[in-house]
């Protein structure tokens, strides 16, 4: 339902003569503060801070790597203890961790390698994520206030998971789409969203994937699934800083058979379900004529970007068909 | 309620000039006024009383009458590019006097495509309102040669196209749902096809189209903004003919003749597009569109029985669909259909009551359908929405004296919405999508209009609508708590009043004649609408949802106020006109930002929605040549539109998609022979308000777009030059008397013409929609971000043939 534009583009695209580059003058506006956090059971509150930049600002490393912003002060607080998180930048990371730091952000180990990157989390280990406690995050840049709160839910497990060739060409027995079996709880409310990670070694004895990964759609609710069990599937994501050969061939988006992947499935709240769903649909648009623009819908007040709250359950399966 | 109050105190003066009447016996001459060569009756044909120097115009039956004191007059009746008549008659008693009017194509040549039938520029009351000659429109150019009457209206001043090569138009800064289009009475709620490149209205079965962008009359009401009333036509009563063409992308053919000789007659007219069968071949192979076709059709029909000279009975329908199917080679991959299509009939019944009382009812069916059903593998999903009406109106005329044409009655309509209804499926897993209501509404309305001539110089339309709609059960409403969860839903019963409205719109235009070539009018109306269009996308589609008043949704309420200068020169061979307008628009709907199709599941059709207001003003000039071998116009509009909702742009007012500062249209025709003709059209006008992004940031390594401004972007400026030319083939052949070995020119049984046509001629890049791309990794260097222009036509040659016999 989310290619409802495709048919449209595809007939304009059968009728476009031409499309060139063109320069606009944008009006220029204050930067914001943009985050992006998350806390799941048993992990640490992690916060990237950033800021907008006008949409034509340069593109080179040093222009995107002074988005991130330094010396805030950030606090979390699950209503009894309030923590300071930790700002944590790149270039005191030893070269051997800078991989491992890359998978726990999402960010790209090049970036953190290539420039000084600073994040910002909680290092002890007695504030850890709790299921259906709700969590505080203040943030104090320079004077520029940003807040928000989120709820761990209740992890919900999938029933089951199962590999199936999707035979895009009639020959292919090795391609396919993970499925799996849910349970809907029977309040309205739950709403989830998918992560997985190939953990299997490709060609080279890389582990294929390092971090987990979702698809640029990658949330659900239950509005019209409550209490049903039902069966859904989704395509494999890639990392958006990915130069795997299997991101860019006819593999990109499958799962093979042999992989051995961890899926982690995790329960959100409605809050956070709208900014990942309006954030896709941001994304997706861009370049969309049939489409209104519209903004991802934060949950931040002083900023955009989420603070969100995981609950996962993890589970592991191996494509077979 | 002051207002009204006036408009009711001088309706009821007018009605006692009625009665004031004069001591000397008084008759009146009525009757039909017609084609001699098809019976076709002739709207707006033009009955001038000498010895009175008073004229009127016939109606959209062909129908007139005139009150005369006792006496000897002599009538002449004109119609553009007809031979005039002239008929002596001695009054001394009520009259019946029908007019059959012989083509004058050997006289003096009036290519005018559109005017102003019956009472020119100057004379009637009438502010913004054209009459298109459909059949003249041949000669002008068309995108890929397919002759669309919505297209030709678009170059009239504060007439807007919806966009490039788009039939849809918004007037005078209202929205698309704002227009009233009725085929034969019958509401026509989506008229475009392929996303609205080309209208619904298939141009050979089309007699004759109305256009009103403000001063709209008392008997049309249920928009805002404009009316377009358009008229099939009736068929030949005196013998079968033919016509038809083949264009490069879709073919014609209408027959119609007598069914019994001077009495009944019929057409029958279709249209169908082969962009499927010529694009399959190269489709065939390419697997991203493998599996893609598209073709939309449209059937037209009608039949008249003239039972009586005072009873006529015209039966008429249309039909048309769209198919899309998309679709890939591979089997895995997801595949849509997409429907969609509207529906009408009218039935209607003329009667004369006596000379001077003329009545039209009319029952109508209109019902506009759309379907997108799409599959993916186990997965699919399917959302249909729809409106059906049902209708009856009764329109009496009433010719009371030469000073007072009466024109009063009423509607009654039953509205039957679908709004989007979902269903979802995965393998045998049906998802909890409710069915949601579908909404009836009775929709209904009085209303009486004088068209009063107060002095020789002074004329005056005044009238009154009243209108009511009324949202009944059965209705599921949904009922939520402050969180959003829903905690039940309350049930109406069938019949049962959800919310009801009630409005009396006032009508009023005068006109001030300054000499013979020169008045000035002015006019102020006020009318409600209960009829929103939801619309998803910035462009008008399929997609978008009709929806009622209800208790959340208030009905649309416009005014607007204009006033003009009107003159004549050189005999009428020059029209030239200015008019200004305000326009003012209370609730207006738009979906919240951000709202998906999808969103409306289990939930109110207008819980997403949110509301404002809007107002548009501006100044329109017009000059016209009409007559001569070289005839045309040049119309300019300066104009602002704006919006202003509460929860869009921060609250701040923003510039409406439809608001173009400046906007210039130019349309030539040149009559070089009897055998070549040639059109021209050029179009300026300021670029389109767009939503661009501001800002960029990140989230997850994916580029997110920051949009502050609505519409607070302009493309480049649109402009366009069309041309074409049409060669007729020779409509005579030689014939040699076999006997005596005389030669002659003989008519040819087989007419046909071509047309030669060329879209975008000077190949202008005009802006279809602007995009930023982003590509790259920041850490490798090789992220970039670029704004892309995308245009849609190029230039486009085309070529068509036309027929006839």
């Amino acid at each position: 339902m989310r290619s409802s534009i495709l048919p449209f583009l595809a007939v304009a695209s059968l009728l476009t003569a031409c499309t060139k580059d063109i320069t606009v003058d944008l009006p220029t506006t204050d930067p914001k503060l943009v985050v992006e956090g998350t806390i799941e059971i048993g992990g640490p509150p992690l916060v990237i801070l950033t800021r907008t930049q006008s949409y034509f600002d340069p593109t080179s490393l040093e222009s995107i790597a002074s988005i991130f912003v330094r010396d805030a002060v950030i606090t979390v607080s699950d209503g009894i203890t309030t923590v300071p998180l930790t700002q944590i930048c790149s270039s005191a990371i030893p070269d051997s961790l800078i991989d491992e730091a890359a998978a726990l952000t999402g960010l790209d180990p090049a970036l953190l390698a290539s420039a000084d990157i600073c994040i910002y989390a909680y290092t002890g280990n007695d504030f850890l994520g709790v299921e259906g406690r709700t969590y505080s995050l203040n943030i104090d840049a320079g004077g520029e206030l940003a807040s928000s709160v989120t709820s761990i839910p209740y992890a919900v497990a999938l029933d089951s998971l199962w590999f199936r060739l999707a035979q895009q060409q009639p020959d292919d027995d090795s391609l396919g789409f993970i499925y799996a079996t849910l349970t809907d709880p029977d309040t309205m409310g739950n709403a989830y969203r998918w992560f997985a990670k190939r953990i299997n070694q490709d060609y080279d004895g890389d582990q294929k994937d390092d971090q987990f990964i979702a698809p640029l759609f990658s949330v659900f609710e239950d509005r019209y699934i409550n209490a049903l069990t039902f069966d859904f599937n989704f395509n494999r994501g890639s990392s958006q800083y990915s130069s795997d050969e299997d991101d860019e061939n006819e593999e990109a988006g499958y799962f093979k058979r042999g992989d051995t992947v961890v899926v982690k499935f995790v329960s959100i709240g409605i809050p956070e379900f709208q900014f990942y769903n309006t954030y896709a649909n941001n994304v997706a648009s861009q370049g969309d004529l049939f489409s209104t623009p519209a903004n991802a819908r934060t949950n931040i007040s002083g900023g955009l970007g989420v603070w969100a709250g995981y609950a996962q359950a993890i589970d592991t399966m191996v494509c077979v068909p | 309620m002051l207002r009204t109050r006036s408009v009711l105190i001088f309706l009821s003066l007018a009605f006692l000039g009625l009665s004031n009447a004069t001591g000397q016996n008084r008759y009146t001459i009525s009757g039909y006024i017609n084609d001699s060569a098809s019976g076709e009756a002739l709207i707006g044909a033009s009955l001038f009383v000498k010895e009175i120097n008073k004229g009127i115009g016939t109606n959209v039956y062909g129908f007139y009458s005139i009150t005369l004191d006792e006496g000897t007059y002599t009538l002449q009746v004109r119609y553009l590019g007809y031979k005039d008549m002239v008929r002596t008659v001695a009054l001394t008693s009520d009259q019946k006097q029908n007019f059959d009017m012989a083509s004058s194509a050997v006289v003096i040549r009036e290519a005018e495509v559109v005017g102003r039938k019956g009472k020119g520029n100057t004379e009637s009351t009438d502010m913004g309102r054209i009459d298109v000659d459909v059949q003249k429109l041949r000669t002008l150019p068309a995108l890929l040669g397919e002759v669309d009457i919505l297209k030709v209206i678009q170059f009239l001043p504060g007439v807007k196209s919806n966009g490039e090569g788009n039939s849809g138009f918004y007037v005078r800064g209202g929205g698309p749902d704002q227009n009233l289009i009725l085929l034969d009475d019958a509401t026509v709620y989506n008229a475009s096809h392929l996303f609205g490149f080309f209208s619904v209205f298939n141009a050979d079965a089309v007699k004759n189209l109305e256009l009103y962008k403000g001063g709209m009359p008392a008997q049309y009401g249920g928009r805002i903004s404009s009316v377009l009333d358009i008229t099939m036509k009736e068929g030949n009563d005196q013998k079968f003919h033919g016509q038809g063409g083949i264009g490069l992308i879709s073919s014609r053919l209408t027959l119609e003749g007598p069914i019994v000789k001077d009495r009944s007659s019929f057409i029958v007219s279709g249209r169908r597009t082969y962009i499927d069968v010529l694009t399959k071949p190269f489709l065939k192979d390419n697997p991203n569109f493998g599996g893609s076709g598209y073709y939309f059709y449209d059937l037209n029909a009608k039949a008249n029985y003239r039972i009586s000279d005072k009873d006529r009975v015209y039966l008429s329908g249309y039909f048309g669909r769209d198919v899309f199917d998309f679709g890939t080679s591979n089997p895995g991959d997801p595949k849509f259909k997409i429907p969609w299509g509207n529906a009408t009939v009218a039935g209607r019944w003329n009667h004369v009551f006596g000379p001077k009382l003329f009545m039209n009812a009319t029952a109508t069916f209109s019902d506009y359908k759309f379907e997108f059903q799409g599959d993916q593998d186990q997965f699919s999903f399917s959302l249909k929405s729809g409106i059906r009406d049902y209708g009856l109106k009764v329109d009496l005329n009433q010719y009371a004296s030469v000073q007072h044409n009466l024109k009063y009655g009423g509607q009654y309509i039953n509205h039957l919405y679908t709004p989007s209804t979902v269903v979802v499926e995965s393998g045998d897993t049906d998802f909890n999508i409710d069915t949601p209501s579908r909404l009836k509404a009775h929709e209904g309305a009085l209303y009486i209009s004088d068209e009063f001539e107060a002095t020789d110089r002074l004329l005056i339309t005044a009238g009154l609508r009243l209108t009511t709609f009324t949202h009944v059960g059965s209705y599921n409403e949904y009922i939520f708590d402050d969180q959003g969860v829903q905690t039940g839903t309350r049930s109406y019963a069938a019949g049962e009043k959800i919310a009801s409205y009630a409005a009396l719109e006032p009508r009023l235009s005068a006109r001030f004649k300054l000499n013979k070539n020169s008045s000035v009018k002015a006019s102020y109306n006020r009318g409600q609408q209960y009829v929103h269009l939801a619309s998803f996308s910035s462009i008008a589609l399929p997609t978008d949802v009709w929806i009622p008043s209800s208790k959340n949704v208030k009905p649309l309420i416009g005014s607007q106020y204009a006033a003009g200068y009107y003159r004549d020169f050189a005999e009428r061979m020059f029209e030239t006109s200015v008019e200004v307008y305000y326009k003012d628009m209370q609730n207006l709907i738009e979906y919240a930002e951000g709202v998906q199709p999808q969103d409306n599941g289990n939930n109110n059709y207008d819980a997403n929605l949110v509301f404002g207001k809007g107002y548009s003003y501006g100044a329109e000039f017009f000059v016209k040549k009409r007559t001569g071998k070289l005839n045309g116009w040049v119309g300019y509009t300066w104009s602002k539109t704006m919006r202003i909702f509460d929860d869009i742009n921060n609250g701040e007012e923003f510039p409406s998609r439809w608001d173009r500062r400046n906007d210039i249209s130019v349309v030539v025709g040149y009559d070089h022979s009897k055998r070549w003709q040639f059109g021209a059209t050029f179009v300026y006008s300021t670029g389109q308000a767009v939503t661009l992004p501001v800002n960029r940031y990140w989230i997850e390594g994916r580029l997110v777009s920051e949009y502050t401004q609505r519409n607070g972007y302009r493309m480049a400026p649109y402009h366009r030059l069309d041309l074409a030319a049409t060669l007729h083939n020779r409509d005579t052949k030689e014939m040699t008397d076999p006997t005596t070995g005389e030669v002659t020119e003989v008519p040819r049984k087989w007419r046909s013409s071509w047309t030669f046509s060329v879209y975008n001629a000077y190949n202008r890049a005009n802006p279809y929609f602007i995009y930023f791309a982003n590509s790259g990794v920041p850490a490798e260097g090789t992220f970039q971000v670029v704004a892309k222009q995308v245009s849609l036509f190029s230039i486009l040659p085309s070529i068509t043939w036309n027929f006839n016999f």
